[in-house]
């Protein structure tokens, strides 16, 4: 465990029922808005509970610091941060759970420092539930159809098809958990650096599903906006954290999620928030995502002679021969690749990272099949269209048994 | 035998459904609307319940989240003659949302994965 070598709390503050954390790294120009958020939000709902506004911070050059410790609030504020040179989103969140710990805290709320679109609302409804029967919150927001294509694509049809429970976000960043799951987080050793970084939220979600918490999604009434990320630049920054971690964690948890059939919905939290707001749009540039696939085939290629099944590999080739007007990447041939590419992780006879840089080229793909597919849809048809997506990766997933346990 | 709650404001559908889903093999109850759906549920132990959305003086949706406070674990498919309140946010919580047809042949399959759908637990 990293050890926090930097501790702010000029409140002096050692317990508090709530604790509203915000993981950073260089995000001295847009802290202020959550830190401002959460505040009016822990003031107006909970203003008899005890709380704390927490800055998990590694160690930004840029100020962060000091743009957290100024933001006028009249909720305490601590900073905490990892020793210098130590970066990552997990590592950050792990500095969390300990503080959460030991300030005995009953509901820890997440949320992104790059956030937006944050209301106190989001407050309220991350944290409610935690003060009735539940353990885990989940956000639940509307997202442009190009916003979260690794969630859409992998980290949702996945955990949901492994682990059973209908978590839409499962990677969204903003969260809710009790002080029970806290202790969980703090104390679990499945760890390593990819959820130190971007595996973190997948690790976080998985780890409340295999742990059979309580887990309920939350409507957060406004869409996410955040810092506008490109899709190729998400693939290099977070693509290899999550794929790593879900296949990490498939190999930890497999007596669970072997017992998994189908999928159940979860609870629910937070309506009645009026109109929904359209999310701004995501620019998806079919051309790159085109040259990226090819490019990662030709390279490629002896990988996926060595991981994918015969059939497999046959399908990708003739996949890879369509013309681009009639390009697509078919859903279970795409769930079949995962669960190939997951069987070759276990086996380790590849090293990871080249494995996932593999697969990172057929993602893209995949992703160019998303956007043309979904090119004329609406928000709710494209929910739809995912929806169609996961059911084949649970109809799929007795070929990832027969593989995975059998060889 | 898996015992299915119907429960649907038009005594056409009930009907048609009892007879389909006994056929099927599965025990079949129905109620007219919501007014005594928590107690039946308590008392019956349905495996499963079919619930109509748009009842005269119910809402399904709402119906939804009040089975869904008391038992997270019950599967409950939305039937409703309307796709449109699929974008319902409350529909979220449901564990398939079925178009009413004469031919019961999703709902049926929806039923059977219903029914099957196993997650460990505590």
């Amino acid at each position: 465990m990293k050890a926090i070598v930097i501790e702010d709390n000029p409140g002096g503050v050692t317990q508090s029922d709530i604790v509203v954390g915000i993981p950073s790294y260089n995000e001295a120009p847009s802290i202020s808005v959550p830190t401002q958020q959460a505040d009016k939000g822990l003031s107006k709902y909970y203003g008899e509970r005890s709380a704390v506004i927490i800055n998990c911070d590694n160690h930004s050059p840029d100020n962060t610091r000091q743009a957290f410790m100024q933001t006028a609030t009249k909720t305490p504020k601590i900073y905490l941060s990892t020793e210098e040179g130590t970066k990552g989103k997990g590592n950050n969140l792990r500095n969390l759970f300990g503080k959460a710990v030991e300030l005995s805290a009953k509901a820890v709320i997440v949320v992104d420092a790059d956030l937006r679109s944050i209301t106190p609302l989001w407050i309220r409804n991350l944290g409610e539930p935690l003060f009735d029967e539940y353990h885990f919150v989940s956000p639940l927001y509307v997202r442009h159809k190009y916003d979260g294509m690794i969630t859409n694509n992998v980290a949702y049809p996945l955990t949901r098809a492994l682990y059973g429970r209908r978590v839409r976000q499962p990677i969204g960043g903003d969260y809710g958990f009790s002080g029970e799951l806290a202790r969980i987080y703090a104390e679990e050793d499945a760890w390593d650096d990819s959820v130190g970084e971007f595996g973190i939220d997948i690790w976080m979600t998985t780890t409340a599903l295999r742990n059979r918490m309580a887990v309920i999604q939350s409507f957060m009434g406004r869409p996410k906006i955040h810092k506008p990320k490109d899709l190729v630049a998400v693939v290099d920054d977070l693509f290899p954290d999550v794929v790593i971690t879900i296949f990490e964690l498939m190999c930890r948890y497999e007596s669970f999620w072997k017992e998994v059939k189908w999928s159940r919905p979860t609870a629910v939290f937070g309506f009645g928030m009026g109109e929904l707001e359209v999310p701004p749009p995501v620019e998806a540039d079919i051309n790159v995502l085109s040259t990226k696939f090819g490019e990662g085939l030709s390279q490629h290629w002896d990988l996926y002679k060595a991981v994918l099944d015969s059939q497999n590999i046959n399908k990708v080739e003739e996949v890879a021969s369509l013309p681009s007007e009639c390009f697509e990447f078919p859903t279970g041939l795409w769930a079949k690749v995962l669960y190939d590419f997951a069987i070759a992780y276990k086996t380790r006879e590849v090293p990871r990272d080249y494995l996932v840089a593999g697969l990172a080229a057929l993602y893209y793909g995949k992703t160019l099949s998303f956007v043309l597919e979904t090119q004329a849809m609406n928000t709710q048809q494209v929910e739809e269209f995912i929806e169609d997506q996961c059911v084949q990766f649970e109809k799929t997933k007795s070929y990832l048994l027969e593989r995975w346990f059998t060889g | 035998m898996a015992k299915i709650l119907i429960v649907d404001d038009e005594e056409g559908i009930r009907m048609l459904y009892a007879m389909e889903l006994q056929d099927e093999g599965y025990e079949v109850i129905t109620l007219p609307d919501g007014k005594d759906l928590m107690e039946v549920v308590e008392t019956q132990e349905p495996d499963c319940i079919v619930l109509d959305i748009k009842m005269r003086e119910y809402n399904g949706l709402d119906l939804l989240q009040q089975i869904r406070r008391i038992h997270d674990d019950l599967p409950v498919i939305l039937n409703s003659a309307y796709s449109s309140f699929k974008v319902d946010l409350k529909a979220v919580a449901a564990d398939y949302y079925v178009v009413k047809s004469s031919d019961l042949g999703e709902l049926k399959e929806k039923l059977k994965v219903a029914l099957e759908t196993r997650i460990p637990q505590k």
